[in-house]
This record gives C-alpha cells, sequence and structure tokens, in this order.
C-alpha cells in the first residue's frame, strides 16, 4: 500500500507535482494506493482532475484505490461535483490497511 | 561676625584669667573689653571657617587659658552617642592623654557624667568645687577617675550647645589644680560662646549638607541624559547642562550660561505639533516667569544652521523664592522624543500613503495624492517618475509646497521629466535602483542629484536644500521609477529616517503600480478573451435586465476556464449558462468553446437541461484522453407577464442564488456530476419562479474561492453579500460582488470570476431599472444584437 499524504493546497500550481508522483514507479507497483487528503485545505476542480486521473489510472492497473477525507472546501468539491460517490472514501490509511 | 548689644553687656560680668582671678567688677571697663575682645576673636573664628573640627578647636582654643586650664567640645552623633571633637589644654600632653582616654572609654550618653547630663537636659551646669568623691561617681570606669584626681579636675562650667530647639553638644571648660572656682557669671559667658559655637556648628552641619546635596545636585544634573536649563527672572540661562548643549545643537554648556538673553533662540526654528512657529514668549520657563503656568510643550526644534530637526517636550517648574515667594528661576527639562514622533509621523504618513494606494487602481490620480501628502509633511516637494514601456521617464506626480514655485513648473504635472541616459539623479536611481539622500552638507553629490543643466529655467522650482530620490520597486525588484522628495525653503534637513522611510513609500507604490498594471493588463486580457469565448455582448430580455461580468486571473499566456452565455432558444424561452472548464491555455479554450455552442446546440435542438448536459459530457468524453472536466450551471427560464418559471439543472457546478426583492438568498438547484470524467453521470433538475424584483445570481467558484485559503469569502459570505442586492442597481450589484471577492483576495485573483445576474423587471423597484451598461471595462456586455435562433 502506498499513502500519498496531499497537504495545503492542490490546485493549477501543485497538479504536476502531484500527476508526477502518481506517475512515479512507486505507485505504479503498489496493489493499493491511498490519497490522504486530512492535511488538505484546498482543491479546486485542476485538482479534481488530478485525482480523478490518478483514480482512473489505478482502476486500469487494477489498483484499489481511497482517499480519506479532507477539509470542508475538499468535502464540499467532491460533493458539489459528486466526484465522491465515485471514489471510495475512508477515514485513514489505517482502514485501508485494516481490510487486508 | 558683629559683636550684638546683649553679647557685651554679658560679657562684661566675665573675670579675666589674667588678672589673677580677682572678682571682676561689673563696671571694670578693661575688663569688658577683654570679654568682648573674646567674643569678636570667636566671631571671627567662627565666620572664617566652615570646617567642623577645625572650627571647634579654634573656639576652644580661645578659652585657654583665658578661660580654662583644659576646654573639650563633645558633639552628639545622630546616633546619639557622643563624641568629642575638641580638646585643649595648657598642658599638650595632657590633652592627648584625655584624647586616647575618651577613645578607649567613650561617654555614655545615659550615665552620670556632666556632659552626659547637659546634652540630655539642655540644661548648663555649674560645678565650682569637685570632690574627689564627685569625680569618681561619674568617672566612666576607674581609669577615667584616676585620670580626673590626678590631673587635680578642680572646679568646672559645662554649657549645652543649642540650636534649633536641639542641643548638638556640650562646651565643657575646666579649672585644675587649687585653681580660682568658677561662678555664675562664668557660666553666663561660657553659655554664650557656646550658644555662637552651636550656631556656627549647625551652620557648618547644613552648610556641608548642603554642599552634599548641591554636589549631588549638580552631578545629577549635569550627567543627566535629559536636557536641564535653569533661567533666572531676566531670562539669563543661569545653568545648562551638557546635554541641554547638545541637544540645543551647541558644544558646550558655557555657551548657554554666558549668552545674553534671547540670543540663543534664533539659532532655531521652533514649530508646534501643527507646524506654527513659535517664539520665545512661548516657551513654557518664558509663561512660567510672566506668571502663567504652563503645561508641557512638544515643539519641532530645527537647528538653523545645520538644519538638524529633534522633536522636543518642553516642561518648566518653578523655584520659588522662600521669603519673597516670588519665582525666581524656571527649570526647563527638554525630553527629546525625536525618535518617537518622526515613527509617529512616518506611520501616520505610511498608513495615509497606502490607504491612498490601495484604494484605486488609477494610478496616476493616486500617486498624485501621495505626493501631495508628502508635502509638506515630509519634504517641500515631492516628484515621482514612472518608466514607460520605451523606457521613457514620465513625471505623473509633483508637488511644490510653495504655490508660486509649483506654478512655475507646470502645475501638478511638473517640470518635463528627465530621461533615462542621464548621468545623474532620477535616472541613476531607476538605473542603479539604489536610494540616494544628499544634503548641502555635499554640495557637490546634492547638485549632482538636483541639477538639470538642460532646464535652467526649472532652477527656481526644483532648488534643493536636501534631496532623497528613491526607487520605485515591484516585486522583481527592479526600479520601476522614482520618488524624489527634497526639502527647499524651509530649512528642515532631510535625515537618513527621511531616507528609510522614502524607501517604504517607493516600495508600496511600486507594488500599486505594478498592480494596476497587472490589473489593466488583465482587463485587455479577458476582453480578448472574451471576444473569443464569450458572447459579444448580451441580449436584451424584455422586462428582465441580464447582466454578466467576468473578471480573468489569469497571466499574460493562460486563457481558458469560466463561460457564460445567454440567449433565446425558442419564442420566451431563454437559456443562462455559467460554466468552469478545468485548467488554463489553448487547450480549455478549446474545450470552453466546445462547451458553449454544444449546449447552444443541444437549446435550439429542444433538448431538456438534463439532455443538453448529457450530450455535453458525451462531446467531453469524445475528446482526445486526458480527463477534461467541465461545470455548469444551466438555467432555462420561460417568461410570462408577472413572472418566469426557472428550470436548474447542475453538473458539479455551485447553486445559483435566487435574491428575492427583500435581499433573503437561497440556493436553488441539485448538486449533479462533473461532466466529462464520470460515467454514468447524474444529473437532476430542479424549478424555481422567479418574481418581479427578484434577482437570479449565477456564478463560478472564483467568486467563493476568493481569498482562500485566509481570507475566503466563501457561500455563505456571498449569501451575506446579496442581502444589498435590493439596494443596489443588478450591475451595482455584480460590481459589489467582484469588489469583494477582489478585496478578500487582495487585489490579485487566482482563479477567473464570471458572473451572471437575471432580475425581473416590475411595475415597481426603482433599484431593478437597468444600470449604466457603457462601460466595458471586463467583458461585460450588454443587449443590442437579435437572438440567436
Amino acid at each position: 500500500m502506498v499513502v500519498l499524504r496531499l497537504i495545503g493546497e492542490l490546485d493549477l500550481a501543485g497538479a504536476p507535482l502531484f500527476q508526477s508522483e502518481i506517475d512515479g514507479a512507486e505507485i505504479s507497483a503498489s496493489a493499493m494506493v491511498v490519497l490522504d487528503l486530512r492535511e488538505l485545505q484546498f482543491i479546486d476542480s485542476t485538482g479534481l482532475r488530478v485525482i480523478f486521473s490518478a483514480h482512473a489510472r489505478s482502476l486500469e492497473r487494477g489498483q484499489q484505490f481511497a482517499v480519506t477525507n479532507g477539509s470542508e472546501q475538499v468535502q464540499r468539491l467532491l460533493s458539489i461535483t459528486r466526484v465522491g460517490e465515485h471514489v471510495r472514501i475512508i477515514d485513514s490509511p489505517e482502514d485501508m490497511g485494516a481490510q487486508l | 561676625m558683629p559683636v550684638a548689644e546683649p553679647l557685651s553687656r554679658r560679657a562684661r560680668l566675665m573675670r579675666m584669667p589674667g588678672s589673677k582671678r580677682e572678682p571682676i567688677s561689673p563696671t571694670a571697663q578693661h575688663v569688658s573689653d577683654d570679654a568682648v575682645d573674646l567674643l569678636v576673636e570667636a566671631g571671627a573664628v567662627l565666620a572664617t571657617s566652615l570646617e567642623l573640627s577645625t572650627t571647634m578647636s579654634q573656639v576652644a582654643r580661645l578659652t585657654v587659658p583665658r578661660l580654662a586650664d583644659l576646654c573639650v567640645i563633645d558633639l552628639r552623633d545622630d546616633d546619639g552617642s557622643i563624641r568629642e571633637v575638641a580638646v585643649v589644654a595648657d598642658d599638650e600632653r595632657l590633652a592627648r592623654d584625655l584624647e586616647d582616654l575618651r577613645a578607649r572609654h567613650r561617654l555614655d550618653p545615659d550615665g552620670d557624667h556632666p556632659v552626659a547630663h547637659v546634652i540630655r537636659s539642655g540644661e548648663p551646669q555649674l560645678l565650682p568645687e569637685m570632690t574627689n568623691a564627685l569625680l569618681r561617681s561619674f568617672a566612666q570606669g576607674s581609669e577615667h577617675a584616676r585620670f580626673m584626681v590626678d590631673r587635680g579636675y578642680h572646679s568646672a562650667v559645662v554649657a549645652p550647645l543649642p540650636a534649633r530647639g536641639r542641643t548638638l553638644g556640650a562646651l565643657s571648660v575646666l579649672r585644675l589644680g587649687d585653681g580660682e572656682p568658677y561662678r555664675r557669671d562664668d557660666l553666663n559667658l561660657v553659655c554664650e560662646l557656646a550658644r555662637r559655637a552651636a550656631l556656627a556648628i549647625d551652620n557648618a552641619r547644613l552648610f556641608s549638607d548642603l554642599q552634599r546635596i548641591d554636589r549631588r545636585l549638580e552631578a545629577i544634573l549635569v550627567n543627566l541624559a535629559e536636557a536641564i536649563t535653569v533661567e533666572d527672572v531676566d531670562g539669563r540661562t543661569v545653568f545648562a547642562n551638557q546635554a541641554a548643549a547638545h541637544l540645543l545643537g551647541l558644544t558646550t554648556a558655557g555657551e548657554l550660561t554666558s549668552a545674553e538673553p534671547g540670543a540663543i533662540m534664533p539659532r532655531f526654528l521652533v514649530l508646534d505639533e501643527q507646524g506654527r512657529e513659535l517664539g520665545l514668549k512661548d516657551m513654557p520657563g518664558r509663561r512660567l516667569l510672566a506668571g502663567g503656568r504652563p503645561d508641557p510643550l512638544v515643539v519641532r526644534n530645527i537647528v538653523r544652521a545645520t538644519g538638524e530637526e529633534r522633536w522636543l517636550v518642553v516642561r518648566s517648574s518653578p523655584v520659588i523664592d522662600p521669603e519673597t515667594d516670588r519665582i525666581i528661576y524656571a527649570v526647563n527639562v527638554f525630553e527629546n522624543i525625536t525618535d518617537v514622533k518622526r515613527a509617529q509621523v512616518a506611520e501616520s504618513f505610511m498608513s495615509e500613503a497606502g490607504r491612498l494606494l490601495a484604494a484605486s487602481m488609477d494610478y496616476t490620480t493616486t500617486l498624485q495624492q501621495v505626493a501631495r501628502l508628502a508635502v509638506p509633511q515630509i519634504a517641500d516637494w515631492c516628484a515621482i517618475d514612472l518608466l514607460g514601456d520605451r523606457e521613457e521617464i514620465e513625471r505623473v506626480a509633483f508637488h511644490h509646497a510653495d504655490r508660486d514655485k509649483l506654478a512655475a513648473a507646470g502645475g501638478l504635472d511638473g517640470p518635463d521629466a528627465p530621461t533615462l541616459d542621464e548621468s545623474t539623479g532620477v535616472a541613476e536611481v531607476i538605473r542603479s535602483g539604489r536610494p540616494r539622500l544628499a544634503t548641502d552638507a555635499q554640495p557637490d553629490i546634492l547638485a549632482a542629484l538636483a541639477s538639470r543643466p538642460e532646464r535652467p529655467e526649472l532652477a527656481g522650482a526644483i532648488e534643493a536644500r536636501s534631496m532623497i530620490i528613491v526607487p520605485i520597486t515591484g516585486a522583481t525588484k527592479t526600479a520601476i521609477g522614482a520618488i524624489t522628495l527634497a526639502s527647499s525653503q524651509s530649512i528642515r534637513q532631510l535625515s537618513h529616517a527621511d531616507l528609510g522611510l522614502a524607501v517604504r513609500l517607493g516600495r508600496r507604490a511600486g507594488t500599486a503600480v505594478e498592480r494596476a498594471r497587472i490589473y489593466t493588463e488583465r482587463a485587455r486580457i479577458a476582453h480578448l478573451l472574451q471576444r473569443a469565448l464569450l458572447p459579444e455582448s448580451l441580449p436584451e430580455i424584455p422586462g428582465a435586465d441580464v447582466q454578466a461580468l467576468y473578471s480573468a486571473a489569469g497571466e499574460l499566456n493562460e486563457v481558458g476556464g469560466d463561460f457564460y452565455d445567454v440567449f433565446e432558444y425558442d419564442a420566451d424561452r431563454w437559456m443562462l449558462v455559467v460554466g468552469d472548464v478545468c485548467g488554463k491555455g489553448p487547450r480549455a479554450a478549446g474545450v470552453t468553446a466546445l462547451a458553449r455552442h454544444t449546449l447552444r446546440a443541444g437549446a435550439i435542438s429542444d433538448q431538456s437541461p438534463t439532455e443538453m448536459l448529457h450530450t455535453l459530457h458525451r462531446a467531453l468524453r469524445r475528446q482526445p484522453p486526458g480527463a477534461d472536466l467541465c461545470t455548469v450551471c444551466l438555467v432555462t427560464m420561460t417568461r410570462s407577464p408577472e413572472r418566469a418559471r426557472l428550470t436548474i439543472a447542475l453538473a458539479g457546478h455551485l447553486p445559483p442564488l435566487l435574491i428575492d426583492r427583500s435581499g433573503a438568498a437561497t440556493q436553488v438547484g441539485r448538486h449533479g456530476t462533473i461532466l466529462g470524467v464520470i460515467d454514468p453521470i447524474d444529473i437532476h433538475e430542479v424549478e424555481a419562479e422567479l418574481h418581479a424584483g427578484d434577482t437570479l445570481l449565477l456564478y463560478t467558484d472564483g467568486v467563493v474561492e476568493a481569498g482562500r485559503p485566509k481570507r475566503q469569502l466563501g457561500e455563505q459570505g456571498l449569501l451575506e453579500l446579496c442581502r444589498r442586492a435590493p439596494a443596489l442597481t443588478l450591475v451595482g450589484l455584480l460590481e459589489r460582488v467582484e469588489q469583494v471577492a477582489l478585496e478578500h483576495a487582495d487585489g490579485s485573483l487566482r482563479d477567473d470570476i464570471a458572473l451572471l445576474g437575471l432580475r425581473l423587471l416590475g411595475s415597481t423597484p426603482a433599484a431593478s431599472a437597468p444600470g449604466s451598461l457603457d462601460r466595458h471595462r471586463r467583458g461585460r456586455g450588454r443587449g443590442g444584437e437579435k437572438p440567436v435562433r
């Protein structure tokens, strides 16, 4: 399991860095990917897109994929766009590990 | 000390030692003269020296051998103990032995010794015949007793030393061996001598106390950091400490105390806090001496010769002569508050300048206001130059404290700006980015900084006694202009403190100018973008006011993002749409165009809002892979005479606001899936009605996220803001929302803002009439063209 902790803001400026991490060898080789958003304060539609593309990549690779809940704004955006309904949301990365 | 009449009368009672101790006749004139001589001599001795032990020895010496074989003067110390200060005897060895003995056996102040008695009671004692038994009875131990018996202590007078109601000590005269016993009249003379000695001791003590206090006081005053002067009723400075001399720009305190009254003042320009010139009569010291009760005065003191400026608090307190009850001196304390005051002036200046610079995007006007603010507070004249697109220096502001010189310089635009290739002054500062300060102490530098040889006619207007030129720097730290501050007719010299202030002002101005320029640049970009991606203008909807506002956050090369559209797709059927395409750049711009045209095509094909969004979703999914996503808020409106029926469909977008005539706003719509990434999407339609005076507001997330993360406007903030809607025209409302969003974002948006508003016009509210639509600042369009069918 790889846990990628996102801290601060995920927008146009941060998206390329995130994208390169997702495409990195470590994540590609893992059976499970968890995006830990608990310390993510803000996300915009660009951020949403990279998260969703990470989700899509995981599905293609046959990986399990989940995110933890972020700040109020992050949750609000997941709710407005209804992306939250299509991504597995867990309380903490340990929840994912516990299922093994 | 002159001998007073009563003393000479008493002196007549004395018996002289030279008369072989015969009783003296009260009428014997020679005796009286001799007694007078003694007291005159005593007076002379007591008057000449003020050193206590010397004086007392001299007094004691007067009595030996004329009046006594042995004389001892004892004083009571502050702690009550008794200490002999003078021992004089005919036989010097006796005197030394007694001193030695008394050093080892001090008199017990509470004991039976006649000296202790006299000091306690204040009453003199006459001991005409002292028996050995009597001597032993008051001896301070056997050694003392033996001493007195062996030396033949025989007769004694012990007189108190009285002063100001206290007994300072005792004067004892003794006769040894078989001498004549003392009698009552001897007692009187000894008492008189003791009284005079006591007066002298008291004076000497007071004097020494006073000297000690004086010395201490002077040491305090001289070394005090606070500047102090003392002036007398004639206005002459009788005392000044070094700090006062320094503060007033003089080398020594002597320059102050030797000056004629009023001679120092003209060396200074003294101003009150409001800048009014003050004279000598306004100074607290003078007002005090004139009978007033002046409050502390804050003055700005400028040394005319050097232009040095100091802020002082001047406090004066009176010294009153206790005998006449009149003020004889005024003590002036000058407290230097220059640093505090300068900081205060600088802070208030900076805060006012900051407020001006932040208030408007019109930086030319703002900089003119800043120049006006600096004059005369900081400088006598101020010029502000900016570097233009073609590297030309443009003088955008000039202000001069002297109206005539301002006019001579050509008013606010001022003298022509220098050109960048000039070797000195503004041009050099802009090229180097380094601030400059020059005073007339460095005439060459000042001349180089200030000179405009090619414009000699400006010499009068731009003359300077001291000058500061600082760069106006923006985010990149390169100079985009310069601010010049100069003092000319006022004698104030610009200082390093002013330079610091000016540098801060330069930075603040730079930020403001850059922000304004970026703002202008953004407006230009947004305008171009709008032409490509947004409707040229909005259609007119009968009975409704429709307005849009678009504010791009993008840097020069970043386009794309938010979009909006309004069109009539069937008779009295309208569609309003606001959307946000993820990302920036050409690709996002392409998706924006695709979204807009797909929705238009769907509408005119009579699709429902849900179908239109599905169509767009499929179109996005057919795009080359790359997860293009798009949020849309789509509203269709069907007009009837009294109201409008709305259908709202959301795809990952914030719900629009319905604001009623009272200002109460509610979000309408149900969350739907964002388009382009997830299959299947889930879209819901929600119906609503709009009545006359109601407002529908569509917006993008850039509005509510402005100022994030610290000062985010938020959905709640927007709802609150809408309470003001009824008092505003629709244009006014959109501008207000944009302004608040910009404020939250400190003028620098991180995301685009798109606002689309529709207000249904009724018969009534004036506020709902269309506002002024002639300003196409930021891609706001308006009706005129026929709806697209």
